[in-house]
């Protein structure tokens, strides 16, 4: 089954046309009109269902988007086939009625808050219900590193029933733009609420337009391009930052029992290959308790190397292999000239690369599967190691045993973690997820509390 | 120092003489790409052959350039041409490489531990390109010197940020002496052509200006040193740095002095050769009295390095559009130089005055440039990208291979660089913002 993307979105024009101040003014207008037509009273039931029909759409092995996303999508966002394949699936696996429902549920408190004034405990015993409303005109501003982010920007958006724009950095549009079309098949109201462009960052004067005519911006992206958007967004607008963040995993030596370090190894591999790191969720550094961690490494490069044979991570751009190349091959000099340093690699490619160092000082990754595996005596060890990124920490995929594991997760609370996950799973938060610690839904809308009169205070 | 290091640096300082002097031999009708500025620049492999033998100058027939064989750069012409080696040379080299290796490989640790752990020793080795290369980024951590720690009395280091980790080179005197062989002659060829002409060669037709600080301001850049040496050449008459080291270390630019150096050039009737960072030159195209400058006719700029976050960044296009422009030099006098600590040798992308159909970087012939994939570490094809290897006779001091960070073009007589100063070494918590 073939498909051909009609003309919907800014990001279907041919490379050739150029979006314009003009015409992100002239869009903002049709997705807010729309969004009065077809979403602003239609019912949270109806949109999760809808949502979860399009993510269906994707799910089916003969689904024309998803035959679309792997064939055209290795050129289109430079990951392979394989990779797209098990990300895409992860994430739209995962868009159901029942996740959907519990995260307005769990962000706002009440399945219903988005369509009527309703009450939980606390406000029933204080006579109040409350409401909670999104804004109108809701602008995403995505570092298109990895795909995901862009759909449930669009997902979160759909919910709290915005017209959106979502900007994606120059050559992050495919996915998002195949959603919003597959969303436009399931319904094509929900979809015309909706625009998708894409430009580069130097090109202020559109994403100014994009700001001007929004009540609530998102972004994500570096520090330095969310610091630059934050003088951008007036005050009067809300603004809704992810920055720049760090992952690593710890394994306990308490985790690492007889014929467990292979399993370990090959959880490890998946998530340094799950979009081949380039995620702010994908481990940078895997700390390794006790003596097993050069071990580890070994079997860590076992697993990147089969990995390779089953998910290979794709060609990268010159100046990212250069990257690999030199930093290897200043590590192959410090292998060469200490025993606390061994490097392991595929040869003759830059594909996967580990380093293992005894030192525990947190090493960022240059990425595309580049992961470096650190020995230390505890935990406390690997945060003092990492103290420098302390507050720029996102997830840890912990390995530890059960009674050692809620210990070791109240330590990574109190030192400023947000996430923690298992082992394996570090790219595959629920859509429910706190992200970078905060609710998601709960930032993008207001609230309207509705204080009813006691039956104490009835009037003569 | 190493009784057999120092009898081969001598050796080598009289290679580089040799070679030189041997490119530049006129073989045939004409010499392919001359010193001497407007000279016709051909750089394809293979034409001096056609044209040795040739009894008349400055004929050629056409039918035997249209039937000239192309060779792939490393295939030599049976003579040799002024870019490529003679099959005697090209052995030459290749001789002097091998004994250099077997030297640095027992006088310097961390290099020997390099090359065990690669498997590669100096009895293993037949050729050039198997001498094991250094990343640039490990000249940050350990000190490929062979020189004894008594005898390391000037270091270099890279430039960069106050943050970041520094790039060291070790040098004695015993070094410098052949830093100096080396890059003086490929100076000269490139920016004072005309000084070689036997008919020119009155010396002290130049005055020399550095934007630079001078070497009391910056002891530890290796291109405030060759700038240093440059200036003491009988080529100029006057020389002067008119940069200035700032209490931060970061560098200024006295307009004031730089004024006053051109001025008394134009009163003396001499013209100039400037030279300066790529960050340099935007410092003097922001002064706003910048148009008050007027370079004597003839003068010459060479520009060189990155911009290191110091300035703003023009591409190499647009600096010389404005240099031009505003300086009123013309574009085929100003002249990019190629370098760095961990090297002794450079590469400039033209000869001052010439017409280059393509200005692409070259290295002198005691040097040899590679550029090879990043993905395999196997040589590219013309046209190709890939890192930037060098191996260079006059770094026998230290390691003669070293593998940069930056990215370029292979062309069959040179390269393009396409990128510098990636920080690809580990630099602590700042990856942060990568």
């Amino acid at each position: 089954m073939s498909l051909t993307l009609p003309q919907c979105y800014l990001a279907d024009l041919p490379p050739e046309a150029q979006v314009t101040p003009a015409l992100i003014r002239d869009a903002w207008l049709s997705v807010l009109r729309n969004r009065e037509h077809y979403l602003v009273r239609r019912a949270t039931s109806s949109i999760l269902r809808d949502l979860e029909s399009a993510a269906a759409l994707w799910r089916a092995q003969d689904s024309p988007y998803r035959r679309l996303a792997l064939d055209l999508g290795p050129a289109q966002t430079g990951f392979s086939a394989p990779i797209l394949e098990e990300g895409l699936s992860q994430l739209f696996g995962s868009l159901t009625v029942a996740q959907l429902e519990a995260w307005v549920e769990q962000d706002l408190g009440h399945p219903s808050r988005l369509d009527a004034f309703c009450a939980t405990g606390p406000e029933r015993a204080s006579h109040r219900r409350s409401k909670a409303v999104g804004p109108s005109a809701l602008a995403h501003i995505t570092a298109g590193n990895i795909p995901p982010a862009g759909v449930l920007n669009v997902v979160s958006g759909l919910l709290v029933r915005s017209a959106q724009f979502v900007k994606c950095a120059a050559g992050g549009s495919w996915v998002p733009r195949l959603f919003a079309h597959s969303l436009r098949e399931i319904n094509p109201h929900l979809g015309a609420c909706l625009e998708i462009a894409e430009w580069p960052r130097e090109r202020t004067d559109l994403t100014e337009a994009l700001i001007a005519d929004a009540e609530c911006v998102t972004a994500s992206g570096s520090d330095e391009a969310i610091s630059a958007l934050r003088s951008a967004v007036p005050v009067t607008k809300r603004f809704v930052a992810y920055g720049h963040r760090v992952s690593f995993a710890y394994i306990a030596a308490d985790a690492m029992g007889p014929g467990q370090i292979e399993t370990l190894a090959a959880r490890a591999a998946r998530d340094v290959c799950a979009w081949n790191q380039q995620g702010c969720l994908s481990p940078h550094v895997i700390y390794v308790q006790e003596t097993g961690a050069e071990d580890f490494a070994r079997h860590l490069a076992a697993a990147l190397d089969a990995a390779e044979q089953t998910h290979p991570r794709g060609p990268l751009p010159d100046a990212d292999a250069a990257t690999i190349r030199s930093r290897r091959s200043f590590y192959e000099v410090r292998a060469a000239a200490s025993r606390e340093t061994r490097l392991w690699h595929s040869n003759p490619s830059t594909a996967w690369t580990v380093v293992y160092e005894a030192n525990p000082q947190f090493q960022a990754s240059c990425l595309n599967r580049f992961v470096y595996v650190k020995g230390v005596d505890a935990l406390e060890t690997a945060l003092q190691g990492a103290d420098r990124l302390r507050r720029h920490v996102s997830t840890v995929g912990l390995a530890a045993s059960p009674a050692h594991a809620s210990e070791l997760a109240a330590r990574l609370a109190d030192w400023g973690v947000t996430r923690i996950c298992p082992l394996g799973q570090m790219q595959d938060p629920p859509p429910l997820w706190r992200h970078d610690g905060r609710p998601a839904l709960t930032d993008l809308v207001r609230w309207t509390d509705w204080e009813e009169e006691a039956p104490s205070h009835t009037h003569p | 120092m190493h009784a057999n290091l120092s009898a081969l640096a001598r050796d080598l300082g009289a290679f580089f003489t040799e070679t030189l002097q041997a490119r530049r031999a006129p073989r045939g009708s004409r010499r392919e790409e001359g010193p001497e500025p407007n000279l016709g620049s051909d750089s394809r492999p293979g034409r001096a052959a056609l044209r040795q033998g040739q009894g008349h100058r400055g004929h050629e027939s056409p039918t035997e350039t249209q039937n000239a064989p192309v060779h792939p750069s490393r295939s030599p012409a049976p003579g040799g041409s002024f870019l490529t080696p003679a099959p005697a040379e090209e052995s030459r080299f290749n001789h002097l490489a091998q004994q250099l290796f077997a030297l640095q490989f027992a006088l310097n640790p961390p290099y020997r531990a390099l090359c065990l752990a690669r498997g590669v020793t100096p009895h293993r080795v037949s050729d050039w390109q198997e001498i094991p290369a250094v990343p640039a980024s490990a000249f940050k951590e350990f000190a490929f010197t062979c020189l004894p720690e008594s005898e390391r009395t000037i270091r270099f280091e890279s430039s960069g940020t106050t943050q970041s980790v520094r790039s060291q080179g070790h040098h004695s005197r015993e070094s410098l002496r052949l830093y100096e062989a080396s890059l003086l002659p490929w100076f000269q060829h490139h920016l004072l052509p005309e000084t070689l002409q036997a008919d020119n060669a009155d010396p002290g037709h130049w005055d020399f200006i550095s934007l630079t600080p001078p070497l009391a301001q910056a002891p530890r850049s290796s291109l405030v040193h060759m700038l240093d040496a440059i200036q003491r050449q009988p080529w100029f008459s006057q020389a002067g740095f008119v940069g200035r080291t700032g209490p931060d270390g970061t560098w200024s630019l006295d307009l004031g002095a730089l004024e006053a150096a051109i001025q008394q050039a134009h009163t003396r009737s001499q013209a100039v050769t400037l030279a300066g960072t790529a960050f340099n030159w935007v410092h003097l195209l922001e002064n706003p009295d910048v148009d008050r400058l007027r370079l004597p006719q003839a003068s010459r700029l060479m520009e060189t390095g990155g911009y290191k976050g110091r300035s703003r960044e023009l591409s190499r296009d647009q600096l010389h559009k404005e240099l031009s422009a505003r300086l009123g030099v013309a574009r085929e006098n100003i002249v990019t130089e190629y370098g760095m600590c961990e090297l002794s040798s450079q590469a400039y992308d033209q000869v001052a005055g010439g017409r280059c159909p393509q200005r692409v970087l070259r290295f002198p012939p005691w040097a040899r440039v590679t550029v090879v994939s990043p993905e395999t570490g196997l040589e590219v094809a013309n046209g190709e990208s890939g890192l930037v290897r060098v191996l260079d006779l006059a770094n026998a001091f230290s390691v003669m291979a070293v593998e940069t960070e930056d990215l370029a073009i292979r062309h069959p007589d040179g390269i393009e660089l396409l990128g510098r100063n990636r920080q690809t070494e580990p630099r602590g918590c700042s990856l942060l913002s990568a």
